[in-house]
């Protein structure tokens, strides 16, 4: 077990590209820490960076204080789950798991004693003689798993390693690896595009965008302090509604649309008074937005919206709204304009709701649930 | 739809796809099969050919040939050749597309050799014979050079030495025949995971481990394969012994193919060669069911 902290971290490519620019962050000895971000923002090649599958351009690198920039990867003491999860199609499970025992030239009783242990907490002592090809998603998942703890190493490198599995796997698999580091107690860095994964398995949370740390917390303070509008955006399943309006005295005005603010909105953020007479960017989570004429909406103000389509879901729906005012774009490459220009917010409204699709509502807002942003930086305010 | 049409119409869907396939066994059943029979039947003739009335010979031209210490020769040249060329075609072969594939190798000196391992396979066999020819002359390029160098004293007559002269052959035949397996595996290792490599450089493996753990048998239906084939092909090799040495000296290359064409044509004797060409003929065999019984249990 150690602790991997990376200082100054760039990676530079031939074209001139900077992949990761000035990459910051300490992994405490035991943590789970999540590396999200969009496609392209860099978190694998940080990761391959880590297991020394990549060259660092510039910066330090230290696993358990040493500094492993010029290390190969066999010698970093790390371990690595794989997309692709990389199993040799040739060999069977217990040659996979043992792999490493092997080429380290450990005695044949060693390797059998070490593997059957790791299958056995991985529930794969019947599928030692099995190849891959004859394996379920989950079980190649597993052997996987298996390979990287057999080393016993000092962190795990885990790359997007529940991407291939169907939803209800993924699901179960979550909580399988997130009950298995703990067990286990290794530091490890795990890659995710998916900020469910990030926000239900890790003890902190780094989010990526372009190659630039936005913001390194644990998944509560992610999504309840969010740096900028982008970790704003990324985080949060619908994504937070951003819009552009102007604070005019302690309104926020935007066409047809007015929003009080309280007195305590400004005591938390002091620097919001200075924003008087300007445009800011505001944004609330579908979360925070309610059907009015139900119980739970009644307490708080109203705004009007249309409603452009409605997804049931069952425990929620999720509503498509059109308010009247400007959104914002949290710069998430990977987010989608649902439904063009129909809609330009989403609200998570409780079952029981009737609102129809096409009808006009009085959407009801918790303003003390708003976040804001500089609308040229998108840094929090 | 009527019992008749239904019935009519499953007798199509049955002939249909024999009608199909019609013409290539029509083709191949003209230009394969029946001379194919045709030897068969010649091998069990007297004077197969030349007469119009043949008489049954039995055994006769197969115990003749079971006799004869040159056919005993050539079947051990044909497998000596055969062996050495097809180890060596792989082994090249191998070597070559490692090469080719490792990104160590700048690209454009990469896409040069890739041209220039190609080379030998661009020519036919008979043009291949004749530059080997030239080369390995006693007063061609091979001996000067090994001279110049010191690793021989005089001229050696590589074509011409009963001891020299089946190596000689074998080493054109390999320089001839390396590409389609460096071409094969080339293929085959560009279809190979990085991440397998990448998982084996964190667990820690060397460079002769990935090669015998991860890429030979990554390999290995495509070795298996394309051997295979190169052991039939290269079983009938004819040209290239022929327009080099002619079977000689002292029947010293002397193998299956040159063996049954002298007998056919040098020596007339059309049914020994064709108890010959059925020899040839049933070893092949062996070998294409082998292969396709391996294509099938993969």
């Amino acid at each position: 077990m150690a602790e991997v902290v990376l200082e100054n971290i760039c990676k530079t490519y031939g074209n001139n590209f900077h992949a990761i620019d000035q990459l910051n962050l300490s992994v405490k000895d035991g943590e789970f820490l999540i590396l999200v971000g969009p496609s392209g923002c860099g978190k694998s090649t940080a990761l391959r960076m880590i297991a020394g599958l990549e060259d660092v351009t510039s910066g330090s690198l230290r696993i358990g204080g040493i500094d492993v920039v010029d290390m190969p990867p066999k010698d970093r003491d790390i371990a690595m789950v794989f997309q692709s999860y990389a199993l040799y199609p040739h060999m069977t499970v217990f040659e996979n798991i043992g792999f490493s025992m092997r080429l380290a030239g450990k005695p044949k009783a060693e390797r059998k004693k070490r593997v059957d242990e790791i299958a056995k907490t991985l529930q794969l002592t019947s599928l030692l003689d099995s190849k891959p090809a004859n394996l379920s998603g989950g079980q190649r998942q597993r052997v996987a798993m298996g390979r990287a703890m057999v080393r016993e190493p000092a962190a795990f490198l885990m790359d997007e390693p529940l991407s291939n599995l169907d939803a209800k796997l993924r699901v179960q698999m979550r909580a399988e690896i997130t009950s298995l580091q703990k067990q286990l107690g290794v530091t490890t860095i795990y890659v995710t595009h998916d900020q469910t994964e990030a926000m239900t398995m890790g003890d902190r949370v780094a989010v990526l965008k372009g190659g630039v740390l936005q913001q390194v917390d644990t998944p509560k303070r992610l999504y309840e302090s969010p740096v900028n509008a982008f970790v704003a955006g990324f985080i949060g399943s619908p994504s937070m509604n951003l819009f552009e309006a102007a604070l005019t005295g302690d309104e926020l005005m935007s066409g047809a649309l007015a929003i009080r603010l309280q007195d305590a909105a400004f005591v938390r953020r002091p620097g919001l008074r200075s924003y008087a007479g300007r445009k800011v960017v505001f944004g609330i989570r579908p979360e925070d937005l309610y059907d009015s004429s139900l119980e739970s909406g009644r307490k708080y103000q109203t705004i009007p919206a249309k409603v452009t389509s409605i997804e049931e879901l069952g425990s929620e729906q999720i509503v498509h709204l059109n308010i009247d005012a400007v959104r914002v774009d949290s710069g998430d490459p990977d987010a989608v304009q649902d439904f063009g220009l129909a809609s330009n917010a989403v609200a998570k409204f409780e079952p029981v709701s009737t609102v129809r699709s096409g009808s006009e509502i009085r959407l009801a807002l918790d303003d003390t649930k708003l976040h804001f942003f500089d609308p040229e930086t998108h840094l929090a305010i | 739809m009527t019992q008749h049409k239904r019935s009519h119409h499953k007798l199509k869907r049955a002939v249909a796809p024999y009608l199909y396939l019609s013409p290539s066994l029509l083709i191949i059943g003209l230009l394969m099969l029946l001379p194919m029979v045709t030897v068969i039947g010649y091998s069990f003739q007297n004077s197969a050919v030349l007469r119009r009335d043949p008489s049954f010979a039995g055994l006769k031209h197969y115990q003749a040939i079971f006799n004869d210490p040159v056919f005993w020769a050539s079947l051990w040249h044909t497998l000596y050749f055969t062996c050495m060329s097809v180890i060596f075609h792989m082994t090249i072969g191998m070597v070559f597309a490692l090469m080719l594939n490792s990104d160590r190798i700048n690209p454009t000196l990469r896409n040069i050799l890739r041209v220039l391992y190609i080379l030998p396979w661009l020519f036919t066999a008979v043009i291949i014979a004749v530059i080997w020819r030239l080369l390995l002359e006693p007063n061609g390029v091979v001996n000067s050079i090994l001279m110049q160098i010191g690793i021989i004293g005089s001229k050696v007559e590589w074509f011409s030495s009963p001891a020299t002269a089946l190596h000689a052959v074998t080493f054109a035949n390999i320089w001839a025949g390396y590409p389609l397996f460096m071409v094969s595996l080339l293929a085959g290792l560009q279809g190979i995971p990085k991440d397998f490599y990448e998982a084996a450089d964190i667990d820690g493996a060397k460079a002769y481990q990935k090669l015998i753990f991860i890429t030979i048998p990554q390999l290995m239906p495509i070795i298996i394969s394309i051997s295979l084939l190169d052991f039939i092909w290269t079983m009938q090799v004819f040209p290239l012994i022929w327009i080099t040495t002619g079977g000689g000296p002292i029947y010293s290359t002397e193998v299956l193919s040159t063996y049954t064409y002298k007998l056919a044509f040098s020596s007339y004797n059309l049914s020994q060669a064709s108890a010959s060409a059925v020899v040839i003929l049933l070893i092949s065999l062996g070998l294409t069911l082998f292969y396709i019984r391996y294509q099938k249990a993969r």
